[in-house]
């Protein structure tokens, strides 16, 4: 511990891992701790099902529930967008090459008391239930336009101009309805609220592009999950850390953040100092440098049966549009089983998320519990959301922000993305990653 | 698999120091270093060799630690999908074998099904410390058959690395093989339906 290294890491959450891995790789010495004796903090799987009870104060895992140790079970739900930037990072990191992935089987939205498939390309949108038979051509259109656009090609723009018209401008060009531009927005273009509508319309059609590029990889639906739980993320990325000279140690007492007045000197834990440059850590390992900015709710669910109407789907994922149910956040609900090794034979874990809004936030995901059929148990959740008071530059503390609850990773790419930027000045250059032979 | 041919994953276990990610080196491209910490650790991943096995080709692909053991624990998900373990111990440092039944523990948990090797480095070195052939019977003998295969190496002298990896090569793909012989007896016994995937599905190999 005695030595001196130019990054400490504090927490072994997926975002750390991967700016743990992005730092070795560029050449830094990179010291990585965390206080529990696993990997993966808030974004770890649990395993075996009793630790999972016993995190929540549930008593003895029920007998029925088959092996303890089949089940791996996430605390904070997410997919992987086939094209987004979280499989861009493993790719270029070469991580892919340490996990296994499904393909999420059904990508589903809420209209009217109901879940409908989402549709993403032109046949899927001729046959949608969501829409009358003049809208779906209208939509389809739509689609066609967004695929075809290119700001590099005029001949692709129709009169629309990326920077200039608006996003419910393109909706009103191709006479969309307002239920139509609820799911596009929400459940393809996954906004977080309908602020995108008055700003200008070429991140829209940048989304929409992704969600049919992803979809178009596999076929179901756009997103990826891993086997056994995202948990295996961080420890893909805490080995490619470790691989490029990262020093690991787990279990260590209440590591510390320590100055010399405003200048940071290092990590203290069990009474050595870890002198190094710069910190990198999650809100819970420098609370006073943190401000509250909101709640999540996250309900896991253990189900024995795929979620009713998703045509029985071992994965899915179903979002429920704000304005469907008169909120301010979308509520999503992420389904993944035992074809993931995450669960028992014939056991389902569907995880039910959103923003908080009210003072009783297990209320205002009932709707999203109703979706489910009969749930075995419930394990609630409601954890305060963090994010840094400065960009850290000043004293050389970098924090992430806590997990948002989306029920993607495109955000925590982007935050891990700008934390880099910030720490180096310019964007993380790929091409340091010496590509190993592909081998598969 | 673009090949075809099968391939096995082969996960290092053992102590920081006994030479784990030596047999890496030998196996990646014989080579040795005599460097010590962790600069002897520092970039190996992943290398595939290939083997001939009952007239098959088969590939062996051997994984290190990235010495993650050295302070730290090694996470869950190195031991994920592994065909087999190999034990590695020093010869000419008791503790790093009588350690070994915590590895097996982490493997028999963490990897299901992996075959596991046992396998003396140092075999080079002599002197008071070093592992006895007494200790190793009489852990093979407490182990009864969790172990699938014994070996004494020395990488600086390059001995026994070559055999071994041929007889491991050997055991797992006469595994593979006899599971799939097992998996059609299920398949073609009357009135019970079977679990198996459709016959195009399987292959004599793991992945
Ligand atoms: N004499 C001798 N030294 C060895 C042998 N194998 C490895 N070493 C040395 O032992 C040290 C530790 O080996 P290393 O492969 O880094 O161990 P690891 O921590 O298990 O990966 C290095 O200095 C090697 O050169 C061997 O068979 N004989
Ligand atoms: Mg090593």
């Amino acid at each position: 511990m005695d030595e001196e290294y130019d990054a400490v890491v504090l927490g072994t959450g997926l975002k750390e891992c991967i700016l743990s891995g992005m730092l070795s790789v560029s050449g830094r010495k990179v010291l990585h701790m965390d206080r529990n004796n696993y990997y993966g903090g808030e974004s770890a799987s649990i395993t075996p099902l009793q630790d999972l009870y016993d995190k929540f104060k549930m008593g003895k895992a029920p007998e029925s529930m088959g092996r303890g140790r089949d089940w791996n079970v996430d605390l904070i739900p997410k997919f992987l967008m086939a094209n987004g930037k979280l499989v861009d990072l493993l790719i270029h990191t070469g991580v892919t090459k340490y996990l296994e992935f499904k393909s999420v089987e059904g990508s589903y939205v809420y209209k009217g008391g109901k879940i409908h498939k989402v549709p993403a390309d032109e046949k899927e949108a001729l046959s949608s239930s969501l829409m009358g038979l003049f809208e779906k051509r209208r939509f389809r259109k739509f689609l066609m336009f967004c695929q075809e656009f290119s700001l590099d090609d005029p001949k692709t723009w129709e009169g629309v101009d990326a920077k200039m018209t608006t996003a419910q401008e393109l909706y009103d060009k191709f006479s969309l309805d307002q239920n139509t531009a609820d799911f596009t927005g929400h459940a393809i273009a996954l906004y977080l609220n309908d602020e995108y509508k008055n700003q200008p319309c070429g991140e829209f059609i940048e989304r929409v592009k992704l969600y049919s590029g992803s979809l178009a990889r596999y076929g179901k639906s756009p997103y990826l999950y891993p086997l056994y739980g995202l948990g295996e993320l961080p420890q893909g990325f805490a080995r490619l850390s470790a691989i490029y000279g990262g020093t690991y140690m787990l279990d260590k007492k209440e590591p510390k953040i320590v100055f010399d007045g405003d200048k940071l000197l290092g990590v203290e834990s069990d009474g050595e100092v870890a002198k190094c440059k710069m910190v990198v850590c999650d809100p819970s390992y420098a609370p006073d440098k943190c401000k509250k900015t909101g709640q999540v709710i996250r309900i896991i669910c253990i189900l024995n049966h795929p979620i009713p109407h998703t045509n029985d789907s071992l994965s899915s994922q179903i979002i429920i549009p704000q304005n469907q149910v008169n909120r301010k956040h979308d509520i999503y609900v992420g389904c993944v089983s035992y074809a993931h090794n995450v669960a028992a034979k014939n056991f389902f874990l569907a995880i039910v998320s959103t923003h908080v809004e009210t003072d009783n936030p297990e209320r205002e995901v009932q709707v999203a519990l109703d979706l489910l059929g009969p749930i075995e148990q419930k394990f609630v959740t409601v954890s305060d959301l963090y994010q840094p008071i400065d960009n850290g530059k000043q004293n050389k503390v970098y924090i992430s922000s806590s997990y948002d609850a989306t029920s993607h990773f495109e955000t925590t790419c982007l935050d891990v993305l700008k934390i880099y930027e910030i720490i180096d000045g310019k964007p993380f250059d790929f091409s340091k990653i010496k590509k190993t032979e592909d081998d598969m | 698999m673009a090949t075809g041919s099968p391939n096995y994953k082969i996960i290092l276990c053992g102590e920081y120091g006994v030479g784990k990610s030596s047999i890496f080196r030998r196996f990646m491209n014989n080579s040795f270093l005599e460097e010590t910490g962790k600069k002897s650790t520092i970039g190996l991943d992943q290398a595939t060799q290939m083997f001939r096995a009952h007239g098959t080709e088969v590939k062996l692909t051997l994984w290190d630690t990235g010495g993650m053991e050295r302070m730290s624990f090694i996470g869950s998900s190195y031991y994920r999908g592994a065909n087999a373990a190999l034990l590695c111990y020093s010869m000419r440092n008791k503790d790093s074998f009588t350690i070994l039944s915590q590895y097996i523990l982490d493997i028999v948990m963490n990897a299901e099904g992996a075959k596991i090797f046992l396998c003396g480095n140092f075999a080079d070195c002599t002197g008071e410390n070093c592992v006895t052939k007494a200790n190793i019977e009489s852990f093979e003998r407490e182990c009864g058959d969790v172990l699938s295969g014994n070996y004494q190496i020395s990488c600086k002298d390059n001995t026994g690395l070559n055999d071994m990896f041929s007889d491991i090569a050997r055991v797992l793909h006469q595994d593979a093989v006899n599971k799939m012989t097992l998996r059609k007896d299920m398949i073609v016994r009357p009135g019970i339906s079977p679990e198996a995937e459709p016959a195009h599905k399987r292959k004599c190999c793991s992945e």
